[in-house]
This record gives C-alpha cells, sequence and structure tokens, in this order.
C-alpha cells in the first residue's frame, strides 16, 4: 500500500478495511435464531421464499461482499476513482442493511423457518454486519474526505419526510377508510380531491378554501400595514407615552390569547358581527400591533442619518416612511406578510368558537377538523389528507419561494 | 427660534396641578368645561371637539353609564323565575338580571370612563399649550395645521390610532373582562341567564392552589407537567435544530439549500393538519403501528398517546418533528455571522470540531439566542397548538377535575375549562396564573438581555 495519494486520507483506511472485512465474515454467522432454529444471511438466502422484498436481503449480501473485495483490491491499487467507487458500494451496503431491519420479518417467514417473528429474534450476525457497515461508510467517508453529515442528514430526512409522504399517499388512496394494513396504496387515484370539490351539500371544502383564501389575503394586507405603522412609530418617532405603550403591550402579550374568546365572541355579537368572515379579519387586525417586535428591530437597524437627512430636506414623517422607510425594508415586509398569511391558514381556536355548526362560514383549519371527529374519520380520512394537501401545497411552495426572507426576518428576531 | 424654545420651556414647566394653581380663569374652567382655554387661545374647532366629546361623554353617563357602573358592584340581584301570570292561568319566566351582561356592559363603561380621563387630561394639556403659545406672542397652530402635522410631528396619532383602537375594543376590554371574571364565581352551576353570579374575590385562588379538592389536586400536576413538558420541548428543539444547522451549513455538505427545504417542509405545512395526521398516524390502528407490527419490532399495538408516559414521551418527540426545523433556520443565520478567523486560528492551536463546538460556537449561540430561548420557553408552556392536536390532552384520568388529562397544560386546560365546562372563573384564573408564570420569565430576560435595556445604543 502506498504511503500517500493526493485527495486521500489513508489514516482510516485500515478501519475501513476493517469493517469492510467483518461485515462480511458476519454474513455467514447467525443473522436470525428463534427456538433453537437458527440460520446465517447466506443460507437465508438459499433458502428464500419468494417474497418481493428478497432483494433486499440478496443486495446486502452481494454488497457487503464487493464491499470486501474492494476494500482488499484497492489495498494493493489504491486510487482516488477506487476509493469512491468503494465509497458508493459501501453506501449502497448500508442502505440495504439498515432496510434488512425492516424487511427480516417479511424474508424470514417467507421462507418458512419462523413464524411471528420479532426483530429481537435478530442474530449477532445481523448487528455485526449492520454496526460494521456503518463504521465501513464513515471511515471511507473519512479517506475520500468526505463530509460524514450526508449520513445523519440523509437518516433525518427520511424520518422528517415520512409522514409527509404518507399525506400525500393517503390522499392518492383509493381504497377509503382510516385502518389500512400498509404503507403503500394499492390502488391509486384522484377521485379523493374530486370529492372535496364535488358533494357541495355535505363539504363545501370549495366554499372553506374560498372563505380561507379571503381572511388571509385581507389579514396579510391589514396585518401587514398595522404592523408596519406600529413598528415604524415605536422605531423611529419618539413621544410621551412611547415607553408605556411597549411596557402595555409586552404585558397583554402575556396573558394567554385565548382567554378572552369567550369577551370577544360577546363584543362580537354585540356588534352583530358574529358568524361572519368579517369577524375574523377585523379581530386578527385588532391584535395585529402585538407582533411588532420583529420589525422594530428591523427598522432599529436603518440609520437615523437617514431620516435626518431627510428632515432637513424637508421631509415629513409621512413621507420619510413611504420613501425611505418601506423600500428599505423589502425583505421584513414579506415576512410579516407570509406570516399574516399562513396565520390565517393555520388559526384554528378561533373560527372554531365564532362560527359554531355554521358550516358554510368554516375555514378550512375547521373544517378539516370537523372531519377528524372520531365518528367521521372512517369515511372522511382520504378527503380529509386530500384536503391537507390542497391546504399545505401552496404555502410550502409560497414558504420555500420565499424562505431567504423568512430566515432573515427570523434571525433579525433574536438581534432585536 | 428663541420664542419658541421659551413658550416651549414655559409649557412643559407646568404640570396637571400647576396649570390649575397658576393658571388663568380660562385655564381653570376648562377643567370643568373641556376645551375652553383653546377657545379662547384660538383653537376654535379644536376646543369645540373637546367640549363635544365632553358633552357625549355625558350624556352616556346620564343615560346609561352610571346605572352600568352600579350594576357592576352587585352583579345583578334579581333571579330569573317563574311567576304565576293569573290572567292566562300558567307560569310564566320572568326576566331576571343577566350578571355576564351586567360585567361585560360595566367593563364598557368603565373602558369609556378611562378613555374620557384620558380625553379630558389630553384638552388640559392642549389649553395650556395654545395658552402659552399665545402669550409669547407665537402662532397658535390652526386646526388645518393640525391636522396637517399628524403626517409630520404627530404622526403617531395617526399611525397608532387603529391599532389602539383595535387593541383597546378586542384585547384590552375582553382581557379585564376576563381579569375580572377570576374573582367571580361564574362556573357550570352559575350560568346567566338562569343563574345569577357574584364576586367571591380571590376564593377561586385558593381552591385552585391550596384546596385539598380534586380541584388543586388536578393544577399542581398539571402545572407541574406544563413545566416538564415546556423545558424538554424548549432544549431539546433548541440542541436539535443546532446540531442539524451545524451539519448542514459545515463545509463539504453540498445542495444546503435542497437540505434545508426539505426539513422546512415541516414547518411549512400548518400544524393543524401536520399534528392532527401525526395524531392519527399514532392511533392503536395508525400506520406506525401497522408498520411496526409488519415489520416485527412488535407484536401489540404501542400505546403512543393512550399510556400517560407513552404519550407524554411522544408529544416531544413529534414536537421534535416540528421544532427542530425553526432553530435550524434561525440558527443557520446567526453561524454565517460567527467570524470565520477565530475557526481558523482554533485550527491552528490545535482544536478539533469538537473543541471547537464546545468552547466557540456554543457559548457565541448561548450568548446571542437566550433572550430567544426564554421566550421560547414561554411560548412552549403555552403550546396550546402542540397538545391540542396532537393528544387533546388525553389520556384522561378520573383523578383530574372534570375532562383535564395527563398531557394538559395549562393552556389546554384553560380552552376546555371555557369550551366544554364553561367553568369560566376557573379559566380566568388558570389565565392569571400563566400571566405570573410569564412575567416572572421575562422579567429575568429582560434584566440579563443588554440589548432591551440599551435600546438606544443599538443605532
Amino acid at each position: 500500500m502506498k504511503k500517500t495519494i493526493i485527495g486521500l486520507n489513508l489514516d482510516h483506511y485500515l478501519k475501513a478495511m476493517a469493517g469492510a472485512v467483518i461485515a462480511f465474515l458476519a454474513i455467514f454467522a447467525p443473522y436470525a435464531s428463534k427456538e433453537g432454529t437458527s440460520v446465517s444471511m447466506i443460507s437465508a438466502l438459499l433458502k428464500r421464499g419468494g417474497s418481493y422484498v428478497d432483494f433486499i436481503l440478496f443486495g446486502a449480501v452481494i454488497f457487503t461482499a464487493l464491499s470486501a473485495v474492494a476494500s482488499v483490491v484497492l489495498f494493493f491499487m489504491t486510487s482516488v476513482k477506487g476509493v469512491r467507487l468503494w465509497q458508493v458500494i459501501a453506501a449502497i451496503q448500508t442502505v440495504f442493511v439498515t432496510l434488512l431491519l425492516f424487511s427480516s420479518k417479511k424474508i424470514l417467514e417467507s421462507t418458512g423457518l419462523f413464524n411471528s417473528f420479532l426483530s429481537k429474534n435478530l442474530g449477532v450476525g445481523f448487528f455485526i454486519t449492520l454496526v460494521a457497515a456503518y463504521f465501513t461508510l464513515i471511515n471511507v467517508m473519512k479517506v475520500t474526505r468526505t463530509n460524514r453529515g450526508y449520513i445523519l442528514l440523509t437518516i433525518l430526512s427520511v424520518i422528517w419526510l415520512f409522514p409527509v409522504l404518507w399525506i400525500v399517499l393517503t390522499s392518492l388512496r383509493a381504497e377509503q377508510g382510516y385502518y389500512v394494513g400498509y404503507f403503500i396504496p394499492h390502488g391509486f387515484t384522484l377521485q379523493n380531491f374530486v370529492n372535496l370539490f364535488s358533494n357541495q351539500s355535505v363539504l363545501p371544502f370549495g366554499r372553506w378554501w374560498l372563505n380561507t383564501f379571503i381572511v388571509a389575503i385581507c389579514g396579510c394586507v391589514f396585518n401587514t400595514m398595522i404592523v408596519l405603522m406600529t413598528a415604524f412609530i415605536l422605531s423611529r418617532t419618539r413621544f410621551t407615552g412611547r415607553k408605556t405603550f411597549m411596557n402595555i403591550l409586552m404585558i397583554i402579550g402575556m396573558f394567554p390569547g385565548f382567554m378572552s374568546l369567550i369577551a370577544v365572541y360577546n363584543i362580537l355579537k354585540g356588534l352583530g358581527l358574529n358568524q361572519s368572515l368579517l369577524a375574523l379579519i377585523v379581530v386578527g387586525a385588532a391584535g395585529a400591533a402585538m407582533g411588532y417586535h420583529v420589525t422594530k428591530g428591523f427598522f432599529d437597524t436603518i440609520p437615523k442619518a437617514l431620516d435626518e437627512a431627510a428632515i432637513i430636506d424637508g421631509a415629513s414623517r409621512f413621507q420619510i416612511f413611504r420613501k425611505i422607510t418601506l423600500p428599505l425594508s423589502k425583505s421584513i415586509i414579506v415576512y410579516i406578510a407570509l406570516g399574516g398569511f399562513l396565520g390565517a391558514w393555520s388559526d384554528y381556536i378561533f373560527p372554531s368558537m365564532l362560527f359554531g355548526d355554521k358550516q358554510s362560514s368554516y375555514t378550512v383549519a375547521v373544517g378539516l377538523f370537523w372531519m377528524t371527529d372520531f365518528r367521521r374519520i372512517d369515511t372522511y380520512y382520504t378527503q380529509f389528507a386530500a384536503g391537507a394537501v390542497l391546504v399545505a401545497l401552496p404555502i410550502v411552495i409560497l414558504f420555500v419561494w420565499l424562505q431567504r426572507f423568512y430566515v432573515e426576518g427570523l434571525s433579525g428576531a433574536v438581534k432585536g | 427660534m428663541l420664542n419658541k424654545t421659551t413658550a416651549g420651556e414655559d409649557y412643559k414647566k407646568r404640570n396637571f396641578l400647576t396649570i390649575f394653581t397658576k393658571g388663568d380663569i380660562f385655564s381653570k374652567l376648562s377643567y370643568i368645561i373641556c376645551g375652553l382655554a383653546n377657545i379662547k387661545n384660538g383653537q376654535i374647532v379644536k376646543g369645540l371637539l373637546f367640549l363635544g366629546l365632553e358633552v357625549l361623554f355625558f350624556i352616556f353617563m346620564g343615560a346609561k353609564g352610571v346605572r352600568l357602573l352600579a350594576d357592576l358592584t352587585t352583579l345583578g340581584t334579581s333571579t330569573q323565575s317563574m311567576v304565576f301570570n293569573e290572567s292566562i292561568g300558567i307560569y310564566e319566566t320572568v326576566q331576571g338580571d343577566n350578571s355576564m351582561l351586567i360585567l361585560l356592559f360595566g367593563v364598557i363603561a368603565t373602558v369609556v370612563t378611562a378613555c374620557f380621563i384620558a380625553i379630558w387630561v389630553f384638552s388640559i394639556f392642549s389649553g395650556e399649550r395654545a395658552r402659552a403659545l399665545k402669550s409669547a406672542g407665537k402662532h397658535v397652530p390652526t386646526f388645518i395645521e393640525d391636522v396637517k402635522s399628524l403626517a409630520n410631528k404627530n404622526i403617531h396619532f395617526l399611525f397608532l390610532s387603529v391599532p389602539v383602537s383595535g387593541l383597546l375594543i378586542f384585547t384590552v376590554m375582553p382581557l379585564i373582562y376576563m381579569i375580572l371574571m377570576a374573582f367571580t364565581n361564574y362556573d357550570s352551576e352559575h350560568q346567566p341567564p338562569g343563574n345569577l353570579f357574584t364576586w367571591v374575590a380571590i376564593k377561586n385562588f385558593i381552591t385552585l392552589l391550596s384546596s385539598s379538592d380534586r380541584l388543586s389536586a388536578t393544577f399542581w400536576p398539571v402545572l407541574g407537567w406544563t413545566f416538564i413538558w415546556g423545558i424538554c420541548a424548549t432544549f431539546s428543539c433548541y440542541f436539535g435544530g443546532m446540531a442539524l444547522a451545524i451539519v448542514i451549513n459545515s463545509k463539504g455538505i453540498k445542495l444546503k439549500k435542497f437540505w434545508r427545504t426539505i426539513f422546512v417542509i415541516t414547518y411549512a405545512i400548518p400544524g393543524f393538519i401536520s399534528l392532527k395526521f401525526v395524531a392519527t398516524m399514532l392511533g392503536e390502528r395508525g400506520i406506525f403501528n401497522v408498520l411496526l407490527q409488519k415489520w416485527g419490532f412488535t407484536d401489540v399495538a404501542l400505546p403512543f398517546l393512550t399510556n400517560t408516559t407513552w404519550a407524554r414521551v411522544s408529544v416531544i418527540l413529534v414536537n421534535l418533528w416540528i421544532g427542530v426545523p425553526v432553530t435550524m433556520l434561525m440558527v443557520s443565520g446567526i453561524l454565517m455571522n460567527i467570524p470565520g478567523e477565530i475557526y481558523e486560528s482554533a485550527k491552528i492551536d490545535g482544536a478539533g470540531p469538537f473543541t471547537m463546538f464546545r468552547k466557540i460556537t456554543f457559548p457565541y449561540m448561548l450568548f446571542i439566542t437566550t433572550p430567544y430561548l426564554i421566550s421560547n420557553l414561554i411560548g412552549n408552556f403555552n403550546n396550546f397548538n402542540a397538545i391540542y392536536f396532537l393528544t387533546g390532552g388525553a389520556p384522561n384520568s378520573l383523578d383530574y377535575f372534570k375532562g383535564a388529562g395527563k398531557t394538559d397544560l395549562l393552556v389546554t386546560w384553560l380552552y376546555k375549562l371555557t369550551k366544554d365546562s364553561n367553568d369560566y372563573n376557573l379559566a380566568a384564573t388558570i389565565g392569571i396564573i400563566i400571566f405570573v408564570i410569564s412575567a416572572a420569565f421575562t422579567l429575568i430576560t429582560f434584566s440579563r438581555s443588554q440589548s432591551m435595556k440599551n435600546e438606544e445604543g443599538f443605532r
């Protein structure tokens, strides 16, 4: 073996090789054992019973062997390209061995050797292969100076996307009902989406969607205006009672918001606004000023000299607001607008209290929640998923698109 | 210029009392007849406006207000009852007082009075200002000029009028109403209009905090779980998000935006959808149990949301799923602000990645994010969505007061008390206790955070 190769860190080579060889040897150790029956991966593979996940066992064995071979061959003929290829092999091996953790039951039960197999019956050979596979991969990545973070990110991504995937799959599922004994639907359909909009009498989902959209747009516009005005005043001007005002806002903010919902409801009733969308918009806008902090923190960072120069040139405060502060605050405006828009989509408590049983005024949050009641969930589960996708999709797109502004706003919040 | 300053100083020296004692007859009279000093000193429209508001207020008070405020002391005396109507020959319901409406209107009358007092004081100072300007021989602003100044010097009146009136009507007034409710016995057995409720001073606090009955046997465990939840949820998300951000932002990771987007998706999906859905996935026949059984990890369904300990761990883990991306996004922004040279020199000194995290990244992070951490802690104490959509407070417990469950936080219990059992007094009492807890934590943050103390130094 050569001492040094540019682009590789050979200090870790021997560890990687040891891992690969141990993983290979462990193929012959007991893979699973229960009540006296014991089987190695190789013998399980030879006995395979025709389950559709057999390819996982097959892949695990093949790639473990390949990895071991690669490690030995590369020991004598070390090259950058070779090690990179080995890295790919080790990665695939790791994936297969990890998947084996979830498919062993199916594979082994189909061989006829085991019944009612449990993961705790997996043998020492399997766990050695599993650990050795990860150990090899990590060390090969060290050799090629690749960031090991990819392993963690991949595992976490799978965990994070699993529920999201389930929502999407459920929304496309042809079989109705809450309980199904499998992950991937047997039949795919768009009927769930169609149903949401077609049977108007039962579930006016289109109406709900429109309601929410109207509230969200209005909320977005009014909230942004109010927050911008409040933050501007509190950041750029000084007047008697300014501190007091800020302290009062802070104190109000420390009471749990929906403690006062009953009273708000009674006041709205007195104003004749109950059960209407207008109430939602008005109440949303009325409380918007409470969220001035982030914006104020942002305005605070705009140099005061700009304002002073403008005042000398004869600009009024209003002109400063319109012509200097606002054009400089694009990212924060997007941040508030996005927040206002999202808020309307996810607000549940207040609309649910406000609208009671008046279904035609429901927002999507209330409507979808209504579907998940335990009496209805079996009927509406797939439609609920379809509705969830329809609600989440525009928001996710908007969010991903405007992510940059959101990050700026969020880190600005910490600074302020 | 000089004149203006002297006039201003003359005006500033005066306070609420000296305007009266040292003022002329018009100034003195303007304590009773609002706006008189303005009218006398040339601000006729403004003065008349003040006067008009005063007249309106007194008409309101005379017609209704006094009665409303007086009723507030008793919250109603005549109970709704059945009276035999001899002419028809049946029992009829006679409307009694409605304590709830009395309380609500009483609060409205109080707030209106408070607003009037504010206007009254304002008018006195305004009149004094007009007098001072006039006596200094300066130009007294006309009504038109005053209106115009709303776009300039007095822009705070213009810009804050909408937010302040909004807050007053839909936040402050309801809040006062609910705070007062904590001192009444407006529970499920005293529901208007059938029954009256009345003032009980601090009895609710005593039953909740220190009685031996079921209420306080519910309150303390719920409070305890609220704290455990808040601390676990905050710190797990904080460290998880930080770790994730450090991994994504570390050198050698390509497609940073792609990875970030994957995690942000869960954050972008509205909470009620993702949480409600995960709740269905965690059910006894939900997909998690199905898969775990199919994969051979367990042969019986796991009680994710039905066993107390399982449910508590589950909500913390699911919250991690939603909360980590938020911290990740925030930390990403801050990480980029740490000067790279620090790491370079640490590397030369032989520090490994772990030492660098422990000695540089983490202290820096902690220093900057302490206020965020504490506000996040308060936020988690009140994290209604995570609990309500996931477990709804379940598993319910027979040891607890009506409806409260083992994963209920104070806020979700408060919500249940208002919505399900109509024990408004208890809900309000809990709301005040939550306020006290939040206020305590906020005070700690404020006393520790320099940026809060030194606002002007920031520029």
